[in-house]
């Protein structure tokens, strides 16, 4: 008999009775006999000697944004100078403590998404709905390597987030005054916020692909247009706006079921276009999260739902000016408004279309899934009639460019410093071009607006300014493929172990560039025709999709979507990040056969000293892509920031000069051996893209690396330095281990400088390197950072 | 002596608005006080970032590598370094830094470190934050010769027009 929540009384006791608060299906110890591995479901502390071996070589290096403290009433604390606050906390702490909170703010988000999916979904679908990622045998990598336990079900994903939220709690409750106090532990907790955020996100993308039937380990998933200039403003306009899909889905069906995908543009922006595509290939994505205030101001939404993350603030402001209403449909993001979801559709649509609700909150899907069709194709005449102009008319714009006194106080607070002013001057003398470049590189904040003593709509002016590149901005993305398959793994593994795909570089999280969103595509080509693998999600996904080569064609459209040499895969929004890292897991386990159940740290042992991947979070300015970018850390996984990057804090460079760093174990005995810097550093920010495109090479050597992979993991090095930076790099040689390892084309060039300037001892005639490398390429080297991993360890 | 009449203190409010770190902020300096200053450093080390390749800035990168300070090319400054045939080391900005703060780290010609720091050329708030680990981590001195005004530096410009600093650049050069 199932025990029921409730009262009970046991027959023949009459004074006995039993009362049951909750039933737990499958209590917490019945999970952890369950759950399998040397470290399943570890607590804080779990992994924390992993954490340090990483931290030794890795140094964390501190870059405060702020110098002072005002976490309590005995603050505001100068801690200038690494001083102490009141309570004793030193700033170099202080710092730990503010990335880490950082962390966990992104881990929370994506796990607070996935627990409000994961209810909804199991209340739509059930807990027993089967999970279906695609052809795979290890259908969730990263919960099985943290947790120790195989889910089958999607209820069996409860307990999972269980865990997740448990973490976070006590993660949180670290950064209390009296804690903590070490920087080294709040790295550590740092580090395991970022891991529990990879299951939290895996979490909740499994559960939608199954659940949705989005695109399963799929290639070839479907092209889908995105742009500012793919929306046909002839018709009503429905704008999503954030990263779950809940709501959304109900939305669609509702759309097929009526046949009116050719009626109303569905578009959206951010990750929840990702998921909508993946749903639904009609659906339509605007852009990343740089598009979102530039789009509402373009005024072409007729109404605009919302759900969680990356929604702006200022949202009802800027959308009542407009006459857009707006549909809240989670609990994170509610504005101060009214909850009509008891209500009846027809009064909340009368209220919205005539505007005396700018907004209303609705948590009731079937209501939203009718509702928004319905709305959009009223609102679209009534704004129509009105006569909303968003933008200014081509007189306005000579007008407020000509109020332009050039004061530069919009530069000032323009985050990305873009020369607005000279813009301005330019445009009165009827040259937009300044404004067309600025465009792309302004990341659509409005700080300028805010700022400018002449009430200048600086941002509106930049917008009509670029009319004629918008419309042009019209490009193809691979809606979002999920998972890597087992099949693709076993292909690929091997390329990927000794090195003759040069490396997987993913790049992924935010629009905050340096340059413009052109950088990422060109990013991505350049390392695609070098044969990296290049993996991508979120914003990143969207903005390589935007450029088009000479015979237009877009790079989803010029490269595979298979995890395989020179293929360019797009995992999908924010949460399939979690697939990237279970790719190199799912590497570990089927190329090498790990048993990867409940065993973190032998798995990010392997990907660290085998696994040539960098994550590129080029325009990282997110919480969240702090956390992913942390997760990936733990897991031996090297990631490079854009130049905002340092403003997260804290960083992971290595001293590739202090030799001491770079001991590490052969497996096979348990001797010591001192490698190369690879990969170089776990955390590190470069100022531009030509200083970046080296140092990706770079990161993707691994201690190992065969000869055949070193040599062309070396060859793209020096190349991409001669490139980019107009010298051989000055580090290529300690990555030669031996005549083997040069770039065939240049042999006999490297050679001569090793004799000449670095000293080593060459014998020309068999043109073999006699003496010089710290350590000569054995096939059959174990590299491994753990002492118990090693043949006879007691540990 | 050169004697352009130039203020180089004025208007020293952060570049970007709301970057104001705390209670200790960069002085402002002269133009000819950071020439004296650099002049007179020890073990100084030029930090130069991608735009010290712009016309008129690389002039003063040479005069200072020609008077024997060594160059640390961050970013991608290197390629327009070595066109010109100045002399540098490429470095990652944020890999300085922590090499900046290693007390065991022997400096780019194994002499040990630096106890000045000069920064030019620089992407604005990639420097700032990273001038923010030396000033808080370490005892190292850090002038910013950069157009705008860089509180987390020591002493440094106020945000200067273009042409006033490149003159700027040749008041502290002829200290040198
Ligand atoms: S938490 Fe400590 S350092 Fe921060 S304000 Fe309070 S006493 Fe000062
Ligand atoms: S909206 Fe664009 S131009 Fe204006 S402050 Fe933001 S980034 Fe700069
Ligand atoms: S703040 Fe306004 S007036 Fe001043 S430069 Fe910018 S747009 Fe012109």
């Amino acid at each position: 008999m199932a025990i029921k929540k409730g009262q009970f009384t046991i027959e023949n006791l009459e004074n006995v009775q039993i009362n049951i608060g909750s039933v737990v299906s499958s209590g917490k110890a019945e999970e952890k006999e369950k759950a399998k591995g040397p470290t399943p479901a570890p607590d804080i502390h779990g992994l924390r000697d992993w954490d340090m071996r990483l931290l030794k070589r890795y140094e964390p290096v501190y870059s405060p944004i702020c110098d002072m403290c005002c976490y309590c009433t005995y603050g505001k604390c100068d801690l200038t100078g690494n001083k102490e606050g009141a309570c004793g906390i030193n700033q170099e702490a202080h710092q730990a403590r503010e990335a880490m909170l950082r962390t966990l703010t992104g881990a929370s988000a994506h796990a607070g998404h996935g627990r409000h999916l994961l209810n909804h979904l199991i209340e739509r679908f059930g807990a027993d709905h089967p999970i279906d990622v695609g052809p795979t045998n290890i259908k969730a990598p990263v919960t099985q390597t943290v947790l120790g336990i195989k889910p089958e079900t999607i209820g069996d994903f409860v307990p999972v987030l269980d865990y997740v939220e448990e973490q976070i709690t006590q993660l949180l409750a670290t950064t209390h005054i009296g804690q903590e106090g070490a920087a080294i532990d709040f790295e550590s907790k740092a580090l395991h916020a970022g891991m529990v955020d990879h299951v939290g996100m895996e979490v909740s993308d499994i559960i939608q692909i199954s659940c949705f039937d989005m695109p399963k380990s799929q290639a070839d998933a479907p092209l889908v247009d995105v742009g500012m200039g793919i929306i046909d403003s002839t018709k009503p306009v429905l704008l999503c706006i954030g990263h779950n899909v809940a709501a959304v889905t109900y939305i669609m069906d509702y759309m097929e079921e009526h046949d009116l995908f050719d009626k109303i543009e569905l578009a959206a922006i951010c990750c929840t276009a990702h998921d909508m595509t993946r749903v639904n290939p009609k659906a339509k994505v605007v852009g990343s999260l740089s598009k979102q205030l530039k789009y509402i101001r373009s005024g072409i939404p007729d109404l605009i739902i919302v759900d969680e993350q990356c929604i702006r603030a200022d949202m009802m402001r800027e959308t009542s000016k407009l006459h857009i209403p707006v549909i809240a449909t989670n609990d994170k993001v509610m504005y101060g408004l009214p909850d009509r979801s008891k209500d009846d559709i027809d009064d909340i649509i009368r209220d919205l279309a005539s505007g005396e609700q700018p907004g209303v909150l609705l948590f009731d899907y079937d209501k939203v899934g009718e509702l928004a069709p319905k709305l959009v194709m009223k609102m679209a005449p009534i704004r129509k009639e009105i006569g909303i102009t968003a933008l200014p008319s081509d007189d306005e714009f000579r007008k407020l460019a000509s109020s332009c006194t050039q004061c530069g106080a919009c530069v000032i607070g323009c985050p990305q410093g873009l020369e607005i002013d000279k813009a301005m001057e330019a445009a009165v003398e009827g040259n937009l071009t300044l404004f067309e470049e600025l465009h792309d590189k302004c990341i659509g904040c409005g700080r300028c607006d805010v700022e400018c003593p002449k009430n200048i709509p600086v941002l509106d002016v930049i917008e009509k300014a670029s009319q004629k590149v918008i419309r042009e901005e019209k490009g193809k993305l691979r809606t979002g493929r999920g998972q890597v398959g087992d099949p693709e793994i076993r292909e690929e593994g091997v390329n990927l172990v000794l090195g003759t795909t040069p490396g997987v570089v993913a790049i992924i999280g935010c629009p905050n560039y340096p340059d413009g969103s052109r950088d990422v595509y060109e990013i991505a080509e350049e390392m695609l025709q070098r044969s990296y693998i290049v993996v991508t999600s979120g914003c990143s996904a969207m903005d390589i999709g935007m450029f088009k080569d000479d015979e237009g064609k877009t790079l989803y459209e010029r490269y595979g979507g298979g995890f395989r040499k020179g293929n360019l895969l797009n995992t999908g929004s924010c949460v399939s990040n979690a697939h990237i890292t279970a790719t190199t897991i799912k590497v570990a386990a089927i190329f090498a056969g790990r048993d990867i159940t409940g065993n973190f740290e032998e798995i990010a042992d392997y990907v660290m000293n085998r696994i040539g991947a960098v994550g590129l979070a080029w325009g990282g300015s997110t919480q969240k892509a702090l956390s992913i970018g942390t997760g990936c850390n733990r897991l031996g996984i090297p990631v490079v920031l854009g130049p905002h990057g340092p403003k997260y804090r804290r960083a992971y460079p290595g001293k590739a000069y202090d030799k001491d760093k770079w001991n590490i174990l052969d497996a096979r005995d348990g001797s010591e051996h001192n490698v190369e810097p690879a990969p170089e550093h776990l955390l590190i920010s470069a100022e531009n893209k030509a200083e970046l495109m080296p140092l990706l090479a770079k990161l993707c050597f691994r201690p190992g690396d065969n000869n055949l992979g070193r040599m062309i993991k070396l060859t793209h090095y020096i190349e991409l330095s001669e490139k980019y930076l107009g010298v051989l790099p000055d580090d290529w040689h300690i990555y030669v281990r031996g005549e083997a390892d040069l770039p065939l084309a240049k042999r006999g060039e490297l050679l001569k400088i090793l004799e000449e300037e670095h000293g080593w001892k060459i014998d020309w005639d068999k043109k073999k390197i006699l003496e010089g490398p710290a350590r000569k390429v054995d096939i059959s080297f174990q590299p491994t950072n753990v002492p118990r991993l090693c043949k006879g360890a007691s540990e | 002596m050169a004697t352009i009449e130039l203020d180089t203190t004025k208007n020293a409010v952060p570049f970007d608005k709301a970057n104001i770190p705390g209670p200790k902020m960069a002085k402002p300096v002269q133009a000819e006080m950071a020439g004296k200053f650099i002049s007179k450093a020890k073990r100084p080390l030029l930090i130069v970032g991608t735009a010290a390749g712009d016309e008129g800035v690389i002039e003063a990168v040479r005069s200072m590598a020609e008077k024997g300070i060594p160059v640390a090319a961050t970013g991608s400054s290197l390629k327009r370094l070595k066109e010109e045939g100045i002399d540098a080391t490429y470095v990652n900005l944020h890999a300085l830094v922590s090499y900046l703060k290693d007390p065991d780290w022997k400096g780019f010609d194994g002499k040990g470190g630096y106890n000045t720091t000069i920064f030019l050329g620089h992407t604005y708030y990639y420097a700032s934050q990273l001038m923010s680990t030396l000033k808080n981590f370490t005892k190292i001195k850090i002038i910013s010769i950069d157009r705008h005004y860089h509180p987390n530096a020591q002493q440094s410009f106020g945000n200067l027009k273009p042409d006033d600093f490149l003159k700027a650049l040749d008041i502290v050069v002829a200290q040198l």
